[in-house]
């Protein structure tokens, strides 16, 4: 383990126990829900990692290296942002995909957008959200959203 | 559960299982080498995942919601905007699981800007995720992209009370105690957590992944005793009807 999850598991630990202590019922009902949600996300957490597999032994490298890499970022960046407008995965199955396609060559680019565009904009939810907000701030929210991605794509490409 | 039902429900994992068995049948050598690229994000995922499990439950257990969300009202500026990005950075959950107690915070008078930057920071910002992007795609990565994010959270925010003025969101009409009939639970906003189930098992329980009331005529000792059940939800999806 690398000092980084090394430090994480004493921070997380050393809070579990300060939990504990004060309030060991409420702690656990926590728990009870937080495990809840786990449980519904294995499945996609499980199929994702075993997809990056496939991914890494049938794409060469060098094929994800030319469509996600440097050499056009911005087509690229829109389509990811876009893929990530459609998709409905927590953020916590998608990190390891897009971090196995980083690690093999992808710009980092495109990945910040679709990041930021597939927790930020949800086209699938978009008829819920107009329901509760109205028309005008579902849409305009969404269309923000998905510029800035844009925009913090494009940002961080330049500092990194 | 039938077996159909779990296919559906799992549709990612049971295509890629297929790919995998027939992987293993046509070209076991290049089956062997992707469970072997696997394997290395698979140790990582398992790593790092007690962690958020367990950052998830804290968060939930301590960061006093009800004070955060009663204590909105019409505060403007930038103590109410540090308050919305505090409320979205420590939540749980999907983006549409915010709508809900947005739409409390807005009834309570909260900006339209504020409850922008609530849900931006709800999807984006979580802290179990930061640990989770940290781990996988570095902290540097991580540290910079939370700064973009957040600058671009409170430009947005500007920018949307410009567009969007408060007379554009539909409201609904408030409810009245002594008409409850029962129990309403929103499925879309569900998570199936099973709070309801293991707090009161006599009037919830989780079918396919949705909590489902199980139905009664309330009296008043009743709905007191489901109060708590509607503030303790999560993602605000029981209420009263």
């Amino acid at each position: 383990m690398d000092i980084f999850t090394v430090s994480l598991w004493g921070i997380t630990g050393a809070a579990l126990i300060v939990s504990l202590v004060k309030d060991k019922q409420k702690t656990f009902n926590s728990m009870k829900m937080a495990k809840g949600m786990m449980k519904n996300m294995v499945g996609q957490i499980v199929g994702i990692l075993l997809l990056i597999g496939l991914i890494l032994t049938f794409i060469p490298p060098e094929v994800i290296k030319d469509v996600l890499g440097a050499s056009n970022p911005f087509i690229s960046t829109i389509v990811s942002a876009l893929a990530g407008s459609i998709t409905l995965i927590p953020a916590f199955v998608a990190f390891p995909l897009v971090g196995s396609l980083v690690d093999v060559g992808a710009s980092i680019v495109p990945a910040v957008a679709f990041l930021t565009t597939l927790t930020m904009v949800g086209l699938v939810t978009f008829p819920l959200e107009r329901q509760e907000f109205g028309l005008k701030f579902a849409a305009a929210r969404n269309i923000f959203s998905f510029v800035f991605a844009v925009v913090i794509a494009l940002a961080m490409g330049v500092i990194i | 559960m039938n077996i159909i039902e779990t296919i559906k429900k799992n549709k990612l994992l049971t295509a890629v299982s297929l790919a995998y068995v027939f992987l293993f049948i046509a070209m076991p050598d290049k089956a062997y080498l992707s469970v072997k690229n696997s394997m290395y994000y698979i140790i990582e995922m398992l790593q790092i995942m007690p962690v958020v499990f367990i950052l998830t439950s804290i968060i939930e257990a301590w960061v006093p919601k009800e004070v955060i969300v009663n204590g909105f009202g019409e505060k403007a500026g930038i103590k109410g905007g540090v308050f919305s990005l505090l409320l979205g950075s420590f939540s749980a959950g999907p983006i549409y699981a915010a709508f809900p107690i947005c739409k409390i915070l807005l009834k309570k008078g909260a900006s339209i800007a504020n409850v922008v930057i609530i849900l931006s920071a709800w999807a984006v910002i979580k802290v179990p995720m930061l640990a989770n992007e940290a781990k996988f795609l570095g902290i540097q990565f991580m540290g910079i992209r939370w700064v973009f994010t957040v600058i671009a959270i409170i430009i947005m925010a500007y920018l949307m009370t410009i567009f969007v003025k408060k007379e554009d969101i539909p409201v609904q009409k408030g409810q009245n105690l002594d008409k409850v009939t029962g129990i309403d639970i929103k499925v879309q906003y569900c998570i199936g957590c099973g709070l309801c189930e293991k707090l009161l098992p006599q009037y919830f329980e989780v079918v396919g992944k949705k909590a489902k009331w199980k139905g009664s005529i309330l009296n008043d000792a009743q709905i007191d005793e489901l109060k708590p059940i509607i503030d303790a939800c999560p993602v605000k999806a029981i209420d009263f009807k």
